[in-house]
């Protein structure tokens, strides 16, 4: 006899209901059809009642051996990356910079003096790196802008490379910079020990340059001239780019995707800017709603797809992240949906002020006074990290299973509370997840996933499940 | 099996023999396994009888034109028949392991009985000590292997033994390995890489197990998977295409790709008419060639799932042209046959063509013969 099995459901703004299994197997359904479903599901064509038990939404009273023991290897499955210990090493070797983007929240100018990473914390983190039990990590360099201190990139580089001849991980290396000061030589070294560069473009000329102001007015031309340096010096895939969405960039989504179409990128972050640090103090100048983030992304979004019907690949992140999620057995580890989060387990931080953060972001916001995300000293064993006090605090503060509002939620399976998005926006990760930005956003993004995988083509079916599966770049 | 016409030496036992040819008798004899002698004269007959008096008890002579240097024979004096077990110039090898099985498929092949044939297993053995060089690969087949629990395991190593660069691949349901017990007596410490080849056939457990006709059997197959998948074992899927398979395929190519993405690839299988297949014809006998659509979907899916696979026991014309890139020819040398439509075929040399005994079955789509000119597209 077909019993309905434990479920979650929403109903979409489309009318659709969408209901998700323990598995992460979701299925689509009419409000009529889902009263049928929920009241006597053996009443369902027997075509439907199969296409439900294949997703754990229909089964017996007494789950049997098999389906229970598939049912726990899908649940392993999902949890792999989390288990796999830090694979994210974030690494700030300064603080300087030529830029003073208005939102930007920790840069430091380029006459500013001690916002540099000391040779000893340096070395002490890049053997931190070698705790983690990962068998692939990845090595990023962050900033300020990091370039402008090749010495202390070359000494991690070359140090952890000598270690790793012996310990034997997949190792990737990443430096984000503006590329203004990328030279022939530095590009001869991230060739030869396979560094990839990551830069920010945030689209047309116009508003590159407005949302980034150098003294010259032409951060957008010196880093492309740094772009086509690299890719003829290292190769056309060693430049990857990252937007962020500023209200400037709400009313032109179309002219952003294509000025990456045009550069000839293979992957758009359509990223929301987050609301706090320096930004936060031009909250009214730069800040913009969720709605509006919402509207910008969709047109955003349909553009991408455009392309690809037009033969451009393009994959665009966040909705690669959250198919990712939806469609694949095999989670990513996006480090912001994680439960508990990734924060200070999957990534960690090495400050140029010698402390270890668990994100990109509670490093930030240490630059504006709230240090209680430290995790610790450069230094301390990683042992001792995962089980700081502030790590401790984040986990509490993100495990969905104990999330009573997130309880009733289709989508907590691929989601879970942001603590350290929650610290910045109410100065403590101990917040209701439904009052935050975070899970605001979220919804609404899974929301509109949903509604767009359920109506979608076959020819779209193919490009979402292609985006779907895991990749190293999600993983950041 | 092959079943060649063959007159032995009056007294020849009934048991696995390797062929060999009369002039090279000296070079492979050894004490430990025994020899059947070509023989093509009665001088030929005297000097293998002359051997056998002088104590060289394990070696007898036959007479037949259609028998092999090298082939594993078991013959059978009394009708002047030599049963093959396996020939060095087949594509395919494979040793029978049972008649019986725990699972009734509207679609087998190979009917099974319930009596007790655990000779098998001494046979199989035997059959690869006789076996004078190795295969790539060896199958092993029945019935249901995993009922002969450690009989298998001894199967298994006897390859391991005898063989080791060989790979098996055991076709199997997968049930009993549901059980630990079976599990740990079958894969503890084995040596032979081994290709589990399983069966599935719906997203739903009485879709799966209507076509097996045994209840329960779904949950058994997945949970047997599963061991099979903790324990690195590699793993084909296989799914006759029938006409209730065919139904849910699509889907049942999701749930694989949701909830198996471990298993090696998909086979996706013409049916074989024969056997209860004949019995079940309106089930099992479909036009594949009016499933295309059907089939391609089930390709993208597995595609977009990235669990590779393949089409076996389907001639090319059956199958859409988008499919032809995946089509295999599976069908092993003894069974295979083409039609007088295939001859002027542009693609024969690809394709699987038929079941020899598509004759008394049926043919798995209307055939018809490729233009060269088609083929460039």
């Amino acid at each position: 006899m077909a019993r309905v099995q434990p479920f979650r459901s929403r109903v979409l703004p489309d009318g659709f209901v969408v209901a998700t299994a323990r598995s992460g197997d979701h299925a689509f359904f009419s409000a009529a059809e889902f009263e049928q479903f929920q009241q006597s599901p053996a009443s369902l064509p027997l075509r439907r009642q199969a296409e439900l038990r294949a997703r754990f939404l229909l089964g017996d009273s007494a789950p049997s051996v098999g389906m229970r023991r598939l049912m726990n290897s899908r649940v392993a499955a999902k949890r792999e990356t989390v288990s796999a210990g830090p694979a994210l090493h974030i690494i700030v070797p300064t603080l300087q910079c030529a830029h003073s983007c208005r939102y930007c929240q920790v840069s430091r100018s380029l006459h500013d003096q001690g916002h540099t990473l000391s040779t000893a914390d340096l070395d002490a983190a890049c053997d931190t790196i070698f705790e983690s039990p990962a068998s692939t990590l990845t090595v990023e360099f962050q900033g300020g802008d990091p370039l402008l201190r090749f010495d202390l990139i070359e000494r991690a580089i070359l140090r952890i490379q000598a270690r790793n001849a012996f310990e034997g991980r997949r190792i990737r290396f990443v430096v984000a910079s503006t590329l203004h000061q990328l030279d022939a030589a530095m590009c001869d070294f991230f060739k030869t020990h396979g560094v990839y560069l990551s830069t920010s473009i945030d689209g047309p000329r116009d508003l590159h340059n407005r949302n980034r102001p150098i003294p010259g007015r032409d951060a957008y031309e010196r880093t492309l001239t740094g772009v086509d340096l690299a890719r003829r010096h290292i190769g056309v895939d060693a430049v990857a780019a990252l937007m962020t969405t500023t209200k400037a960039s709400l009313d032109q989504p179309e002219a952003i995707v294509d000025e990456y179409v045009r550069l000839g990128f293979g992957e758009i972050f359509l990223r929301p800017l987050s609301s706090y640090g320096f930004a936060k103090r031009n909250q009214a100048l730069l800040g913009y709603s969720v709605q509006d983030f919402f509207r910008f992304y969709q047109r955003g979004l349909q553009r991408v797809l455009h392309w690809n019907q037009q033969g451009a690949v393009i994959r665009e992140v966040y909705a690669s992240i959250l198919l990712n999620k939806m469609l694949s057995t095999f989670d990513a580890g996006y480090v912001d949906l994680q439960s508990p989060t990734g924060a200070g387990a999957s990534v960690l931080v090495y400050n140029y002020d010698g402390y270890i953060y668990p994100s990109d972001e509670a490093r930030m916001m240490a630059e504006t006074g709230d240090t209680s995300l430290r995790m610790g000293r450069i230094g301390t064993p990683l042992e001792a990290l995962l089980v700081s006090p502030a790590r401790a605090e984040l986990v509490k503060a993100s495990k969905v299973d104990g999330m009573a509002a997130c309880q009733a939620c289709p989508y907590s399976l691929f989601c879970a509370p942001n603590p350290v998005d929650a610290q910045a926006q109410f100065g403590t990760p101990f917040v209701p997840p439904h009052n935050t930005e975070h899970c605001q956003r979220h919804l609404g993004m899974f929301d509109a996933m949903f509604m767009a995988v359920r109506t979608a083509d076959e020819t779209l079916l193919d490009l979402f499940h292609a985006w779907a599966r895991p990749t190293a770049e999600t993983q950041v | 099996m092959r079943k060649l016409r063959a007159t032995f030496q009056p007294g020849c036992e009934v048991l696995v023999h390797r062929v060999v040819g009369y002039a090279e008798v000296g070079a492979e004899w050894t004490p430990h396994l025994r020899f059947l002698v070509k023989v093509e004269s009665k001088e030929e007959r005297a000097g293998v009888e002359a051997l056998k008096d002088a104590a060289l008890a394990n070696v007898a002579w036959v007479q037949s034109a259609a028998l092999q240097d090298g082939d594993v024979v078991v013959p059978h004096p009394d009708r002047d028949e030599a049963v093959v077990l396996m020939r060095e110039s087949d594509t395919h090898h494979a040793l029978f392991m049972t008649n019986r099985c725990n699972s009734y498929c509207l679609m087998c092949s190979q009917p099974p009985t319930p009596g007790d044939d655990s000779w098998l297993v001494e046979e199989a053995v035997d059959a690869i000590r006789h076996l004078r060089h190795s295969p790539d690969v060896l199958g092993l087949t029945g019935g249901e292997p995993l009922l002969l629990g450690a009989g298998l395991r001894r199967v298994l190593d006897a390859v391991a033994q005898h063989h080791p660069r060989t790979r098996v691949e055991v076709l199997t349901n997968g049930r009993l390995f549901a059980d630990p017990k079976v599990v740990s007596t079958i894969l503890d410490g084995l040596s032979v890489p081994v290709r589990w080849l399983v069966p599935l056939y719906g997203h739903a457990d009485f879709v799966h197990d209507f076509v097996v006709q045994a209840h329960g059997a779904y949950d058994e197959t997945l949970a047997g998977l599963l061991a099979l998948q903790a324990n690195c074992q590699a793993i084909q899927l296989r799914i006759v295409l029938i006409e209730p398979v065919l139904q849910v395929l699509p889907e049942l190519a999701g749930f694989i790709g949701r909830n198996l993405p471990f298993v090696h690839e998909v086979a996706l299988m013409g049916c074989e008419p024969t056997g209860f297949a004949l019995a079940n014809r309106a089930l099992c006998e479909v036009d594949l060639s009016a499933w295309g659509s059907t089939l391609e979907q089930a390709a993208r899916v597995l595609r977009r799932h990235a669990v590779p696979h393949l089409f076996m026991n389907a001639p090319l014309c059956a199958l859409p042209r988008t499919l032809w890139p995946v089509a295999s020819r599976s069908i092993s040398d003894w069974k295979n046959v083409y039609a007088s439509e295939c001859d002027r075929c542009a693609v024969k040399a690809r394709c699987a063509g038929l079941f020899a005994w598509h004759e008394k079955g049926w043919k798995p789509a209307p055939l018809k013969a490729i233009e060269a000119g088609e083929v460039i597209a």
